[in-house]
């Protein structure tokens, strides 16, 4: 008997036929969005046709001349082109993330010391977190630009207002034994937030890393979709105006690649964490 | 304590970056019913209520379609083994991706107008009550159907007593929080391409370099998502009183 | 007491159950059992920990199907489960999403009773098993004993002839588990109604000998004992110790594998 289940064939024949669907309606419906540019382009064009195309998007260098400074279109162009936009996309995500995850943390930290504080800070922080995050681009550009700063600090408020207020409400519902036990055996106030609370938020940390991992995602997008001038967010937009769909999708379907290996990292990085947990969410399923 | 940050930092930075607050509050209540500065953006009704009011209504569009599909593939999906290795992959898949991915295809296929924005928000409400739904339904416990058998009720009543009373709790809490990422994302498709709606307005102020305008139609927006989730949350109160504390 | 005359109301015949287990081999849960319960009898049926009564109790309750044989309660086959056969659970199966008033009410709600009758019913059951005060209280509020008088309350407010229990108070403590077993007894032998027919599943053999008529001792999914107990009732601890019960019991003890030699006298007891 194969190891694969029952299940997971059903998934991947979805997955094949999805694919197979594609490639039926691409031969299908020719229609065009402009002269030269079908809709739907099939496997075949989007992997020759499309995927050279791509290097419209490339400035030149590194001895690879740019499209538009009147060079042919070509493979190395392209994946020079794929790279450079994709690395721009990423690092404004991990910058990002990083910023805001720190900036979270340590105010998240800082705030639950002691309850006056934290209570103090509880209206304002359901307020802005009830602001639409996405509805805010256009403030963040107009306050800091629309440069990889400007895109940089709004993922970071996306994020940062994500994990502040899922690491206030980790070390509230840490179980006061464990605090007690560290106490009773002579634990610091520092050595405790060492040592018992920053292991103990981890578990819940985990849904949290997530979340903002799915914000930071939508938030990069939305930027770059709004006034950036690289990145993968830009290309898709760029080519929406001149209805140049092959492009999009292709692009698109590196974006999911992205995304879901992001996704696969941190739930595997996660899952060494928190091994120790008894939880069942640290389990694979 | 939060607003008198606001206010103070708004005395050392000038009002055209950093308006104070109480401005802003102006703002807001004067633009409400009639802001003849949007016409001449081409903003179709110039008021901060009517555009607030088409949002409004795509989200609750999106919200009622979005629900209907995702509730009944999540719960059938809990059930039936076939749907749910078929639907699974492309739900978690969609999960992780970020919606906004399809915003411009959208765009193209449906144009510019409500049908694109409002099918982006619904399948973003599917996909977050898809598996909240199924959770739901895998997660209630086999006892009560069980039970339910030895006293008496046949197979047809498993739905209207067991299943739809006993998930309810979760989905309305997926609801909650799909509703409040549904504001954002029904803004900025308008953003991305709109005649009307708070995404526009926003982008028409942005354009018009109107940081006191922007923060008060936010604010506005921000108090309608409080708003829808008071309302959210009072329906949780209303039917989900069996399972959670509080008096 | 069965006599001749008394009517079959449960038959088992030759009933098995067996499971694939998930490296390939067969499992026997139930293996060949044929049983006769008459009208009104307290049946208890107790063996260690995996030896198929639950798995039986199922069966008869219609929840599991049978792999072979047949189930006959009151002389027609039966089809899945129904209201005849009602049934107690070990874990909590009240509703948590009615109030406790609707959860007794619930399978005469299903027969069709109309509104007034059946929660007149209901408030009476809910007065026998002493919880009229939290009638419209939601189960989430209620201990675990009482959660089990409503899950008892509601199964005989239901009227069956046949009463299926599946140790019902095993995750209780001891005093709720006596006192829960006292609310059991009076309901049985309520006056004015036909006397239900009680399988009750255990594996506490006191349990066993303060509420049965009959103690059926199974083992590796089959039976393998058949005693009939003749104390009189109202039973109590004393009862236990009367010596017919305690021969009964150090027979039980030898099926469920906890029989042990008589104590040496004092003087040779050494390192115990």
């Amino acid at each position: 008997m194969i190891g694969v289940s029952r299940q997971q064939l059903v998934s991947l024949s979805v997955f094949a036929a999805l694919a197979i669907g594609w490639e039926i309606l691409a031969s299908v419906y020719t229609v065009e969005a402009q002269p030269g540019e079908p809709m739907v382009a099939g496997w075949g064009t989007l992997f020759t046709r499309t995927l050279l195309s791509l290097s419209d998007y490339w400035q030149g260098g590194f001895g690879v001349p740019a499209v538009a400074d009147g060079a042919a279109r070509s493979y190395p162009a392209a994946l020079l082109s794929i790279i450079s936009h994709s690395l721009a996309t990423l690092s404004r995500l991990a910058s990002g993330l990083m910023l805001g995850g720190l900036f979270g943390l340590a105010l998240g930290l800082a705030v639950s010391w002691s309850p006056w504080s934290r209570r103090l800070v509880q209206l304002p922080t359901q307020f802005l977190r009830a602001l639409p995050l996405l509805a805010m681009v256009p403030l963040f550009q107009l306050w800091f630009g629309t440069y990889f700063f400007g895109q940089v600090l709004f993922v970071s408020y996306g994020v940062g207002v994500i994990v502040f207020a899922g690491v206030v409400n980790a070390v509230r519902t840490i179980p006061q034994i464990y605090i007690d036990n560290a106490r009773v055996l002579g634990a610091s106030r520092s050595h405790l937030y060492r040592t018992v609370i920053l292991p103990a938020i981890l578990p819940a940390m985990r849904s949290v890393v997530l979340l903002s991992l799915g914000a930071g995602w939508g938030a990069v997008l939305a930027a770059e979709y709004l006034g950036a001038q690289s990145g993968l967010g830009y290309i898709i937009v760029y080519a929406q105006q001149f209805g140049l769909l092959d492009r999009m999708f292709l692009i698109a379907l590196l974006f999911i690649l992205y995304t879901s290996a992001s996704y696969w990292v941190i739930e595997r990085l996660f899952t060494r964490l928190l091994a120790w947990s008894p939880s069942s969410q640290a389990t694979n399923q | 304590m939060f607003v008198a940050i606001w206010e103070l930092a708004s005395v050392f930075v000038s009002p055209i970056i950093l308006p104070g607050p109480f401005s802003v509050l102006q703002r807001a209540a004067a633009d409400f019913w009639s802001a003849p500065a949007l016409s001449y953006y081409g903003v179709e009704d110039p008021s901060l209520a009517a555009n607030l009011a088409y949002t409004a209504e795509n989200v609750a569009i999106a919200a009622v379609i979005g629900a209907a599909i995702g509730v009944t593939l999540g719960l059938l999906s809990a059930r039936v083994w076939f749907l749910r290795a078929a639907m699974d992959p492309i739900m978690m898949t969609a999960g992780t991706v970020p919606i906004l991915i399809a915003a411009p295809f959208l765009l193209i296929w449906f144009g510019v107008g409500r049908a694109s924005a409002v099918s982006l928000v619904a399948f973003y409400i599917v996909v977050i009550l898809y598996v909240s739904s199924q959770r739901a339904a895998l997660n209630l416990d086999p006892i009560y159907e069980n039970s339910a058998l030895t006293l008496g009720a046949r197979r047809g009543r498993m739905l209207r007593d067991i299943l739809i009373p006993g998930t309810i709790p979760e989905i309305l809490g997926g609801f909650r929080i799909a509703l409040a990422g549904a504001w954002g994302l029904e803004a900025v498709s308008e953003l991305l391409g709109s005649q009307s709606g708070i995404g526009k307005v926003l982008e028409v102020l942005a354009g018009a370099t109107d940081p006191q305008g922007i923060l008060a139609t936010l604010l506005l927006l921000g108090c309608a998502a409080i708003l829808t989730d008071g309302l959210a949350a009072t329906l949780i109160a209303r039917f989900a009183a069996w399972r959670f504390a509080g008096s | 007491m069965t006599t001749d005359s008394s009517r079959r109301m449960i038959e088992l015949v030759h009933l098995a159950r067996n499971y694939t287990r998930a490296d390939g081999q067969r499992v026997s849960a139930v293996d060949d059992v044929s049983l006769i319960v008459p009208e009104g009898e307290f049946v208890c049926l107790i063996g260690p920990s995996g030896c198929g009564k639950s798995t039986l109790l199922q069966m008869i309750a219609g929840l599991v199907g049978p792999s072979s044989g047949a189930i006959v309660v009151d002389g027609k086959e039966i089809d899945g489960p129904g209201r005849e056969r009602g049934m107690v659970f070990q874990r909590d199966s009240v509703f948590p999403w009615m109030r406790v008033i609707d959860n007794v009410e619930y399978g005469l709600k299903c027969r069709g009773v109309a509104a007034g009758a059946r929660r007149d019913i209901a408030r009476d059951y809910l007065k026998r098993v002493g919880l009229s005060h939290v009638e419209r209280a939601w189960p989430r509020e209620l201990s675990g004993g009482m959660l089990k008088r409503v899950a008892i309350a509601a199964v005989f407010a239901n009227g069956g002839e046949v009463l299926l229990l599946d140790e019902p108070f095993g995750a209780l403590d001891y005093v709720t588990r006596r006192q829960l077993q006292e609310v059991l007894l009076d309901l049985w032998e309520e006056p004015g109604r036909a006397v239900p027919t009680v399988v009750f599943v255990t594996h506490d053999v006191d349990e066993a000998l303060l509420l049965a008529d009959r103690i059926v001792a199974m083992r590796n999914g089959g039976i393998v004992d058949d005693i009939a107990v003749g104390a009189a009732r109202p039973r109590d601890t004393d009862t236990l110790l009367l010596p017919d019960m305690v021969a009964i019991k150090h027979t039980l003890l030898g099926h469920l594998g906890l029989a042990h030699a008589a104590r040496a006298p004092a003087g040779e007891r050494g390192a115990a």
